[in-house]
């Protein structure tokens, strides 16, 4: 197991980088009831983690003999019938799923499916919760028209079921869920609470930290603890006793993005645009979500310019990431960014130096 | 003389049934003029005075010397006709009054209709020659000598002998015929004037009351294989490929043509090829698409004629099909497609069947359909052949496959029939091949399939197999010729100028030009050259390909030196084309990738990129635009999206040639995406679900994947025998397998692919190598980029794929044991020692213990002694491979692990060691022999 799963609190008690947000779940669910919860935070901040350790603390350890089945569901929309499916991850008292998957149709998950499972009440009410806890997983990839389902859904019942949500972004998700949710932030650990992170696991494993080495693979991390904690078990792996200036070797994609973006900066006209359109591609194809790349070439890009026309860049980012969510061809909106990039920077070129 | 020629006749029928008419002049007014005579035919004429033989014979006579000598094969020239019509203006300019036509035509005729013209040769005296009207009546004329002629002649008469005093046929004629086809023409004339006495009319000029009732396209298609007005080259082609079935569908060889005929139509259509391609160049300056079809079509003949020569040339000893069964002719729709193969057909002698989109065409229907053309003979008819023509085979999709799949698996039986038992040269006969019954039919008929679009998806396959022709617009000024001729036999006046505009227009449609003239002519409205657009043109709702869409946007059309003057007009003019054209297409999607796919390899002038940035700028609101509607259903939005199409074309479009490419990237990224994230998601479902809900796809993508081949290929760790490890060492491997284990990955053997099998010199082309499974490090793997990721060595893989697998074991029968409770009792003493080793091992994973660990790890490799025998056989690696991990193994538990370890181990252990002090490892095992041969 990586260290990753492996030092993954279980309680909401062993929490260590949000320990706060965990004391105050505990004493929310210490009484028989809680409300609808809706977490949002950047990507490896914990959320994940929080809400298993909730979850565990609702209804004990039943709650950790899960089993995963993919489900068919048939859901006859009046015209006909359409076939979804789904994986979910179910225990006795919980079920996690992700109506995401179900791409455009997720509006039928989440009207049916989702309805159906809390329709059904749990019958042994002798415990002592009286719902069932539903996770949802990326509500923000849910279309407009599935958000706007849900939250009938929530009301209607609330008294046999609770809904935790799971979103990297909550301005994605609509209004009216946000406002029927308890809305948890799990923002990203700051590099002390990471470097604390690393210590507590350095000890467990009896790794001998020199100084400045935690710091370091914090600060590479960009903030995020999974990658942080990878970080360190690689470096492990790759060298131990660790070195005075020893470094995580960079993520494979950000490598290539980083090449792309030395590309861009050492010529400007349609051909190169062309030849960065195949890498591009080939970050697509390996399943690199493109707001990703856009913001990791923007960085990139950033890193290299000057400073007179970082505004500028960063406003067109923002407007073709804009773009790329209204549309679906990823590629045009990045190119086209690509291309808006190369044609500012060779104006500037050309007025500074001739 | 002989017999005139069909054409001729066919000619002469057309030209206005001259004879006929004199010849009923003659039967009125003979009465007239010499009343004692009964108004007898032409035919029972016995009693001519031998005197007056000379005029008579000479009519029918003339007409066929006029057609044989100054006409032509149809169509007949224009300077004829015009010439014609002067002389027929003049006429009516100087006859003012009808009554002396009248008159004067009579006179003539009535002295010719008492001469020796006879339906026997007996009763004509002297010498006679043998006439065919057009009717087919034939008669005999008696010749005249030139003694004789003197006698009878009227005044007339003489007057036009003086006037063409050196006519070289005076002999026959009485009069020279310049003069009597003139008269003809006016007694025509004057009929055409006389409507109102309909009688007359509808005798004498049956043609003109059909005008109304018959479109024009069919009254003037053309009948013979000359008429045709495509190009001469596809038409020579279309004909040589018909006849090389003769052979095998006549059978006999009296028939077949022979090979000098066939060589030299192929010379013949060689050279015309030559001709066409110097055509086809100066033809260049005109508009691209045309330009680039032909270019496409050149290609197409030369391969498809040289194939055809060679095929030919191999088979021509044994009688046989030509190569390619099926003929696929295909081009926009008015060219003749359909003509060409009904009249081609005809030519050859064939009884043509015709199957076109009205007919029912699945393929249960379609299949006895063309049974019966293929193998039967009509009995009905003059037992000519049957060809097969398929219509607009590309129609319906759903249809026109059944028809397609039919053909296809006749053409496939024929091979493998030829291919897998040596069919004599009879067999393959048609009359003999009917003797099957069980077998499918062979496809023993020429058929020839039409088209449109050639790369309709449903004609993929026979496209391979068929024999493809691709139909070239008609030069425009052999059109307009036809249009002319045409128009003249209707008495529609237009212009030359105003007729190329209009086939220039249609894109030489021969067919909508046709109907656009009828129409007008019905209308009585005259052809306009200027309101093309705002006249009642017919224009095609063109759905070209969208390899011709693309081109069409990426290209700029070269402007004409007229055009160039009023440069906006034109723009506007390639706006609206381009607008219908995409709109017309109406396949956004695609044409927007394909525009994507392409716009950046055309050179355009672009030094800070503005243009390209507004291209990209505006194919990304057409996928915002596209989202939008498919999101909303409001398809009336998808108007918007030619403008964005039109504007990258007036910004990047070239006057040069694009290279045109199918815009795969995209496609290709969409399924790749999907397939991997299908992968992924299979492999997470794989692991236990407390890890695989923390690993999301993209967690995985971005951030876990790289480190995760970190971890899992350690560098640290040395390929060597377990008992060499260190505790530390040890400890890593056991939780390197572990984290293997609990994420289900293991190494599976592969092929080596051949780069790898380059830059590996080092490996023996026999060893396989071993690779991740699921192959989930493809995930890193970008194209053109050096992962630093470092391999861990061969043998170490192996010794983690052992591992993998009896950690696997090893959990599952924990699972069962935990399972199964202890029901104890009658288990065999394998599984219960198994299930207490499990215990332990699983036990001395949680707690880290160093001695059990050990002791693990000592089972663990006694255990891999055991599991070779069958892995080993699996995976085929050479004998020897299989000791070199055993060896230590078997070394460890005799020096290394001390007599304690040892024991627990034997009690432990479902095997039994039998150790023969020295040399041997052998081990004591029940095999089965199924398991050997394995």
């Amino acid at each position: 197991m990586l260290w990753v799963d492996k030092y993954r609190p279980k309680t909401l008690d062993k929490v260590i980088v949000h320990d706060q947000v965990a004391q105050n779940l505990k004493k929310l669910v210490a009484e028989q009831d809680c409300p609808h919860l809706l977490f949002y935070g950047p990507s490896g901040s914990g959320k994940k983690t929080l809400i298993m350790a909730l979850i565990k603390q609702m209804f004990g350890a039943g709650a950790e003999k899960v089993k995963m089945e993919n489900k068919t569901w048939k859901i006859d929309t009046g015209s006909r019938t359409i076939e979804i499916e789904l994986a979910m991850l179910s225990s006795a008292h919980h079920v996690e799923m992700n109506p995401s998957d179900a791409g455009f149709q997720d509006r039928y998950v989440v009207q049916e499916v989702i309805k159906e499972m809390a329709k059904n009440r749990p019958i042994d009410a002798k415990g002592k919760r009286a719902f069932k806890v539903l996770v949802l997983n990326e509500v923000d990839k849910l279309s407009r028209e599935a958000q706007h389902s849900l939250r009938r859904t929530m009301e209607k019942y609330s008294a046999s079921c609770r809904l935790i949500l799971c979103c990297n972004s909550s301005s994605k998700v609509t209004e009216a869920v946000r406002s029927r949710c308890l809305n948890v932030r799990v923002n990203a650990p700051s590099e002390d609470q990471i470097i604390q992170v690393l210590e507590f696991i350095g000890k467990k494993e009896n790794l001998q930290l020199p100084f400045g080495f935690a710091a370091r693979i914090a600060a590479q991390s960009n903030r995020n603890l999974r990658r942080a904690i990878l970080f360190f078990e690689t470096c492990k792996v790759q060298q131990y006793p660790f070195t005075s200036n020893q470094v995580a070797p960079p993520l494979d994609w950000e490598q290539y993005v980083s090449e792309i973006a030395a590309d861009i900066m050492k010529e400007q006209s349609p051909k190169r645009l062309y030849a960065v359109r195949q890498k591009l591609y080939e970050l697509l194809v390996n399943c690199i979500p493109p707001e990703s790349i856009l913001k990791k070439l923007l960085a990139e890009l950033l890193k290299k310019l000057d400073s007179d026309l970082k505004h500028e860049i960063c406003h067109w980012a923002a407007h073709y990431e804009h773009k790329m969510r209204l549309g679906s061809k990823a590629i045009f909106h990045l190119e086209a960014f690509v291309a808006k990039f190369m044609s500012i920077y060779k104006e500037f070129l050309v007025s500074t130096f001739g | 003389m002989d017999m005139p020629d069909p054409e001729e006749l066919e000619w002469m029928e057309s030209h206005g049934l001259l004879p006929e008419e004199e010849e009923e002049y003659a039967y009125f007014d003979d009465p007239d003029d010499e009343g004692s005579l009964p108004a007898a035919g032409a035919g029972d004429q016995p009693r001519v005075a031998p005197q007056e033989t000379t005029a008579a014979p000479a009519k029918p006579a003339v007409e066929v010397l006029e057609g044989n000598l100054k006409r032509p094969p149809p169509p007949p020239p224009p300077e004829q006709e015009e010439e014609r019509s002067k002389r027929r203006n003049v006429d009516r300019e100087d006859s003012g009054d009808e009554d002396w036509l009248r008159y004067s035509t009579p006179l003539v005729v009535e002295v010719v209709a008492e001469k020796a013209i006879s339906r026997f040769a007996i009763e004509i005296r002297g010498e006679c020659i043998p006439v065919t009207a057009p009717n087919g009546e034939r008669v005999y004329a008696k010749v005249a000598t030139d003694g004789l002629d003197g006698g009878g002649i009227g005044g007339t008469r003489e007057r036009t002998r003086v006037s063409k005093p050196n006519f070289d046929h005076n002999g026959l004629l009485s009069e020279s015929f310049h003069s009597l086809t003139s008269r003809a023409e006016q007694e025509a004339l004057a009929k055409a004037l006389q409507e109102s006495t309909e009688t007359q009319n509808f005798e004498s000029c049956p043609v003109t009351p059909l005008v109304t009732e018959q479109l024009w396209v069919e009254k003037y298609s053309p009948n013979s294989f000359t008429e045709l007005l495509s190009d001469e080259h596809t038409n020579r082609e279309v004909l040589l490929w018909l006849k090389q079935w003769d052979s095998c569908v006549f059978g006999s060889h009296i028939r077949a043509t022979s090979d000098d005929v066939l060589s030299s139509l192929r010379r013949h259509s060689s050279t015309i090829q030559k001709n066409s391609s110097n055509r086809n160049f100066f033809s260049k300056s005109k508009g691209g698409p045309v330009t680039s079809q032909d270019n496409m079509l050149q290609n197409a003949h030369g391969s498809n004629s040289e194939d055809l020569t060679s095929s030919f040339n191999k088979r021509s000893s044994t009688d046989n099909a030509p190569e390619q069964k099926v003929l696929l002719l295909c081009g926009p729709p008015g060219l003749g497609k359909t003509t060409l193969a009904h009249v081609a057909a005809k030519h050859c002698g064939y009884h043509v069947v015709e199957i076109n989109a009205s007919d029912d065409r699945s393929a249960s229907s379609i299949e006895p359909k063309i049974l019966d053309v293929i193998q039967m003979n009509s009995i009905m008819s003059d037992s000519k052949p049957k060809c097969l023509v398929i219509d607009e085979i590309d129609g319906a999709l759903g249809d026109g496959k059944g028809v397609v799949e039919v053909i296809l698996k006749m053409i496939n039986a024929e091979k493998n029939n030829s291919s897998n038992s040596s069919t004599s040269a009879e067999d393959t006969q048609v009359r003999k091949s009917s003797r099957k019954g069980h077998k499918i039919p062979k496809l023993m008929r020429p058929v020839i399939c039409i088209c449109n679009d050639l790369y309709a998806p449903a004609l993929r396959q026979l496209r391979q197999v068929a024999k493809v022709h691709m139909f070239v617009q008609p030069t425009i000024s052999r059109v307009v010729n036809r249009l002319k001729y045409i128009c003249k036999k209707e008495g529609f006046k237009t212009s030359p100028i105003a007729l190329s505009a209009l086939a220039e227009y249609t894109e030489c449609d021969i067919r909508s030009c046709l109907n656009t003239l009828q129409f007008l002519n019905k209308k009585r409205e005259a052809l306009n050259i200027s309101g093309f657009d705002s006249q009642v043109i017919g224009r095609k709702d063109m759905s070209k390909s969208i390899l011709d869409v693309w081109k069409q946007v990426l290209q700029k059309k070269r402007l004409k030196r007229i055009e160039k003057a009023d440069s906006n007009f034109s723009r506007d003019k390639d706006i609206n084309s381009l607008f219908s054209l995409i709109s017309n297409r109406g396949d956004y999607d695609v044409t927007m990738d394909g525009i994507h796919e392409n716009f950046l390899k055309l050179s355009y002038h672009d030094p800070m990129l503005q243009k390209t940035v507004k291209c990209l700028d505006v194919l990304g609101v057409s996928d915002s635009l596209m989202q939008y509607v498919y999101r909303t259903q409001q398809m009336s939005l998808h108007v918007y999206q030619p403008p964005v199409a039109i504007t990258i074309s007036q910004l990047v479009a070239q006057v040069e040639k694009p290279n045109i490419e199918w815009p795969k990237a995209l496609q290709r990224c969409r399924t790749m995406l999907l397939e991997k994230k299908d992968k992924l998601k299979t492999w997470q479902n794989q692991m236990s679900p407390l890890i695989s809900r923390h690993l999301s796809v993209e967690s995985f993508v971005e951030d876990i994947a790289s480190p995760f081949f970190h971890i899992i290929s350690p560098s640290s760790l040395r390929p060597v025998a377990l008992n060499l490890l260190s505790e530390r060492e040890k400890d890593e491997l056991v939780q390197l397998v572990d984290t293997m284990v609990s994420y289900s990955i293991t190494y599976r053997n592969t092929k080596l692919e051949p780069q790898e099998r380059i830059s590996g010199s080092m490996v023996s082309p026999d060893v396989l190598s071993l690779s991740l499974d699921p192959p989930i490090n493809d995930i890193i793997n970008f194209k053109g980029y050096q992962s630093e990721h470092i391999g861990i060595s061969l043998a170490m893989k192996q010794v983690l794929v052992h591992e993998v697998e009896k950690h696997k074991i090893i959990k599952d029968s924990a699972g069962k044991l935990l399972n199964q409770a202890n029901e104890g009792g009658k288990r065999n003493e394998v599984s219960t020692s198994e299930k207490t080793s499990a215990l332990v091992t699983t036990k001395g994973f949680s707690k880290i213990n160093p001695t059990t660990l050990k002791m693990q790890l000592s089972s663990a490799s006694s255990m891999s002694g055991k599991d070779p025998a069958k892995k080993y056989s699996n995976h085929g690696i050479n004998f020897f491979d299989r000791f070199r991990k055993e060896r230590p193994v078997v070394a460890k538990t005799r020096n290394d692990a001390g007599q304690q370890v040892a024991t627990t181990l034997r009690d432990s252990r479902p095997l039994i060691f039998k150790y023969n002090e020295g040399f041997t490892n052998a081990v004591k095992r029940p095999v089965k022999v199924r398991d050997l041969l394995l």
